[in-house]
């Protein structure tokens, strides 16, 4: 799964990290957009080359190019097996378009995940008027991804050792020896959930209809720069689109 | 007017069989550093809870007697209304860090009670020198190791500028060096003004600091008094908690040898003092 690593924010210092969320959720939105609008080798091959620039300013060309090998092997399944069995007149240019394309549209995201810190997100999110308890519900849900985790692999460990054998046998048993993992999870989380709720309760959660923010995002010049840029090179795409025809360069397989 | 006051208190958990605390009197001053101790399941969390209106507020059941804190009484107000008079600390210091970093852990607090956005940032400065959590920041929960985390854990409660601090024993997951640190922070902050309210079990590391100890069994308290008196008394014994060393040595002398001290030691320092002076 290593190549999830681009949806995973990583701290670091660069211009990407220090724009405003907003500004690059939009700029992440509209370079999905351009990306879906093409099927062509050429155009998605621009895409790309612009985007791994983004992806150089946000100093994780390592990172994507990491996560670009973890999904080879997928990669190349869909090329061949699309290839074998697509039904278009250039099988080959289409299915390399397609994985073009899915390139293009992971990284699209990826500069936004991978350089908004989630605390930053939640904020962002409270400033676009989601309320604070939806917000602060994805945070704790990040929060506590981790411990659940561990807690997991402990309850594992235990059930082992008392001899339950959790990966032998058939499908179906291997399903059913989720139940014994389940379980006591779940109600090792309602427990843990109650012990959360009494603490957050202890520290006024909920108390003021005005809750207060410490910091709070500010759009900056460089942030109006970045969505402007991006809606006028939308516009422009989309012009192209519809009223210049491409070049016939494809493939001919 | 005390800053805590329990008149005659008894709770019983909705769909539990017994009392978790039965007729409880308590008087608490400001100021006072009061540790409460007592065997496994005999109501020490439920005291504590009753300290900020978590009992009857957020645990429901049957109530009887009336809790006052700060001139408030629990029955008529909110956790949160109690959030800026007594601050609670709890065993788990996982399930106490909500937040994804230490900043916005101490902020959590002030910002739920809609303070200026500049009052909560300088007190956020100002707890992060006062608890040494420089070098946590920018941490996740999950990269800080347990000590550390009670210790942001007290930080985010202190942000609300309590006029009590109670912690459950804050302590008890934690390894002996990490938990000297948490109890000598609990008792510095006691000096500047703090009143306190610790459930400990290791009182050779309390009983020094504190200026009471209560003595609870099976939902009632059975001995009040300063650590000095209560940790002679051979009711603690009987119940089983961890009277010091030193006062231990205090008694058999004086029980079986019949060599009286003079005053009663709680630490080994004091132990040798009273020794040297009575050998002189
Ligand atoms: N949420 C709850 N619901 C029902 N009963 C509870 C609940 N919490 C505690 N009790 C019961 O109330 C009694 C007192 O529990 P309490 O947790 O206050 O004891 P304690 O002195 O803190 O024990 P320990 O030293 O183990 O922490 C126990 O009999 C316990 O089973
Ligand atoms: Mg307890």
């Amino acid at each position: 799964m290593s190549f999830l690593e681009v949806f995973q924010y990583t701290r670091q210092d660069s211009i990407v990290h220090r724009l405003d969320p907003r500004a690059k959720l939009f700029l992440s939105l509209v370079l999905a957009v351009i990306s879906l609008l093409f099927l062509e080798i050429f155009p998605l091959l621009i895409i790309i080359g612009v985007l791994i620039p983004m992806m150089t300013a946000a100093k994780s060309l390592r990172r994507w190019l990491r996560s670009m090998k973890g999904l080879s092997i997928l990669l190349l399944f869909i090329l061949i097996f699309n290839t074998l069995l697509s039904t278009y007149p250039n099988p080959l240019n289409y299915s390399i378009a397609l994985i073009l394309r899915l390139i293009a549209l992971m990284t699209s995201f990826s500069i936004f995940f991978l350089t908004v810190h989630p605390d930053e997100l939640s904020q962002a999110l409270i400033q676009m008027r989601v309320r604070f308890e939806f917000a602060f519900a994805m945070s704790m849900a990040m929060r506590y991804v981790p411990t659940l985790g561990q807690e997991a692999y402990a309850i594992m460990d235990t059930q082992k050792a008392r001899g339950v054998e959790l990966d032998k046998g058939n499908i179906l048993k291997r399903i059913r020896n989720i139940v014994p993992i389940i379980v006591p999870l779940i109600i090792v989380s309602i427990r843990r959930a109650l012990s959360i709720a009494e603490s957050m309760e202890s520290r006024g959660f909920g108390a003021s209809k005005n809750r207060t923010y410490m910091e709070s995002l500010s759009f900056q010049k460089r942030d109006w720069a970045v969505c402007i840029i991006s809606l006028i090179v939308l516009i422009m795409v989309i012009y192209i689109r519809l009223n210049i025809p491409l070049p016939d360069w494809s493939i001919p397989f | 007017m005390p800053l805590i006051e329990l008149n005659d208190f008894s709770f019983k958990y909705y769909g539990a069989e017994s009392l978790a605390l039965r007729k409880i009197d308590l008087t608490i001053e400001e100021g006072e550093y009061v540790v409460i101790t007592g065997p496994s399941g005999c109501g020490k969390t439920t005291l504590c809870r009753t300290i900020n209106a978590l009992v009857p507020q957020f645990h429901r059941g049957y109530i009887s007697g009336n809790v006052i804190i700060d001139g408030k009484n629990t029955r008529d107000h909110t956790v949160a209304e109690l959030s800026s008079i007594a601050g609670l600390v709890f065993q788990e210091p996982e399930n106490q860090l909500v937040t994804l970093n230490v900043e916005k852990e101490i902020a959590f607090g002030p910002e739920n009670l809609g303070i200026e956005p500049t009052e909560i940032r300088r007190r956020v400065e100002e707890l992060i020198k006062l608890l040494d959590l420089e070098h946590l920041r920018e941490k996740h929960p999950h990269e800080m190791s347990g000590g550390e985390q009670q210790r942001v854990a007290m930080a985010a409660t202190l942000a609300l500028k309590p006029k009590i601090l109670v912690a459950d024993e804050p302590t008890s997951n934690l390894d002996p060096r990490s938990a000297e640190v948490i109890l000598d922070i609990i008792s510095g902050l006691n000096k500047l003004d703090l009143t306190v309210i610790l459930v400990e079990h290791r009182l050779d590391l309390v009983s020094k600091d504190a200026s009471r100890i209560v003595l609870m069994d099976k939902g009632s308290i059975v001995a009040d008094g300063p650590p000095r008196e209560i940790l002679a008394q051979d009711i603690c014994q009987e119940i089983g908690i961890g009277v010091p060393k030193a006062t231990l040595v205090y008694k058999r002398l004086k029980e079986q040898h019949d060599i009286d001290l003079g005053s009663i030691p709680l630490t080994g320092d004091e132990l040798a003092g009273l020794v040297k002076e009575a050998s002189s």
